[in-house]
């Protein structure tokens, strides 16, 4: 799966949690950028990426993740 | 004095754990599921020709009546009722609410419990002993978490009617009580994402979930008679996440 493929799903994948389909992520976007963006939305995001991408976070895997850039090299280290 | 223990939601691992707890020889268990009674039924080994089995669907008002109406007629009214049962909770923005599938986790909730309590409270009353106790969340205490409105809604019923009971059936004696556990790892969590269980036990002060061995001792105990001047309690059992 290429990085492109994998960044359309993952910002698909915000615009629905966050229900605005004009977000546009960048990898250097945080928690701060995104008001709605708390603990709980972000297993909501986890969750559905899981789902999407067929694959399975561990939770020391995702406590920490700085920003999307670093959420994003997961998925792919993840699917391949 | 032998005890009959109505328990709604009985398939639930609480409800078979709780049969095991507190039944003792004498007693009637009178157990509800819906489609899955054949989970009681390693439960005869212990309880026998005690253990009443009922598969009725509380979503729907005709079986429930039909259900009530045989308690009645083949066994009176129960000692203790408990009520355990709602539908998997659903985590969605209240944009997206099913006023459809609400309405059937509150006929499962709120409305079988009431009627239940609405045909036998009286007869518990006038008998001057009673246990009544339901199953809440911990989501009950302080502020609630986000995406989980039908839920939250439906389980404050429950508590209303908890409430209410206990402050009309006290001076008959009866208690009416509620457990408020934390996220607890059984069947009910068959549609949750790991990560969100995970998650739940890293954010605990203990580590870790509920389990049904720190539940059903609790319900055991507000069940009991030693219980007697308890009534009206909101049991936490959370680990100290909330109370």
């Amino acid at each position: 799966m290429s990085e492109q493929e994998i960044f359309d799903g993952v910002q698909e994948i915000f615009r629905t949690v966050f229900d605005d389909d004009s977000l546009v992520l960048t990898r250097e976007t945080t928690a701060d950028d995104i008001e709605d963006w708390d603990s709980l939305e972000q297993i909501n995001l986890l969750v559905a990426i899981e789902k999407k991408f067929s694959i399975k976070f561990k939770l020391e895997d995702v406590k920490n993740l700085p920003n999307v850039g670093a959420m994003l090299d997961l998925v792919k280290r993840l699917a391949g | 004095m032998p005890y009959t223990y109505l328990i709604t939601g009985a398939t639930s691992d609480v409800g078979a754990a709780l049969i095991r707890r507190v039944w003792k020889p004498g007693d009637i268990i009178l157990a509800q599921g819906a489609g899955d009674l054949e989970r009681l039924e390693p439960l005869r080994a212990l309880c026998g020709d005690s253990l009443h089995l009922f598969d009725v669907d509380l979503t729907k008002e005709a079986p429930l009546s039909d259900f009530i109406e045989t308690i009645r007629r083949e066994f009176g009214a129960p000692t203790h009722i408990v009520h355990l049962p709602a539908l998997r909770v659903i985590n969605t923005k209240f944009r997206n609410f099913d006023e459809q599938r609400f309405l059937l986790d509150f006929n499962v909730q709120v409305m079988s419990a009431l009627r239940i309590c609405k045909a036998f409270l009286p007869a518990m009353m006038k008998a001057k002993f009673g246990r009544v106790l339901f199953m809440l969340t911990d989501y009950l205490i302080g502020v609630p978490p986000k995406n989980t409105t039908a839920y939250i809604v439906a389980k404050n019923a429950l508590r209303g009617l908890a409430r209410s009971l206990a402050t009309e059936a006290a001076p008959a004696g009866v208690t009416v009580n509620c457990v408020a556990p934390y996220m607890m790892e059984t069947r009910f969590l068959t549609d949750t994402p790991d990560l969100i269980v995970e998650a739940s036990a890293a954010a605990n002060p203990m580590g870790r979930n509920a389990r049904v061995e720190d539940v059903v001792p609790a319900m055991a105990f507000l069940l009991s008679d030693e219980a007697g001047f308890i009534s009206g309690a909101e049991l936490p059992i959370t680990g100290g996440a909330r109370y």
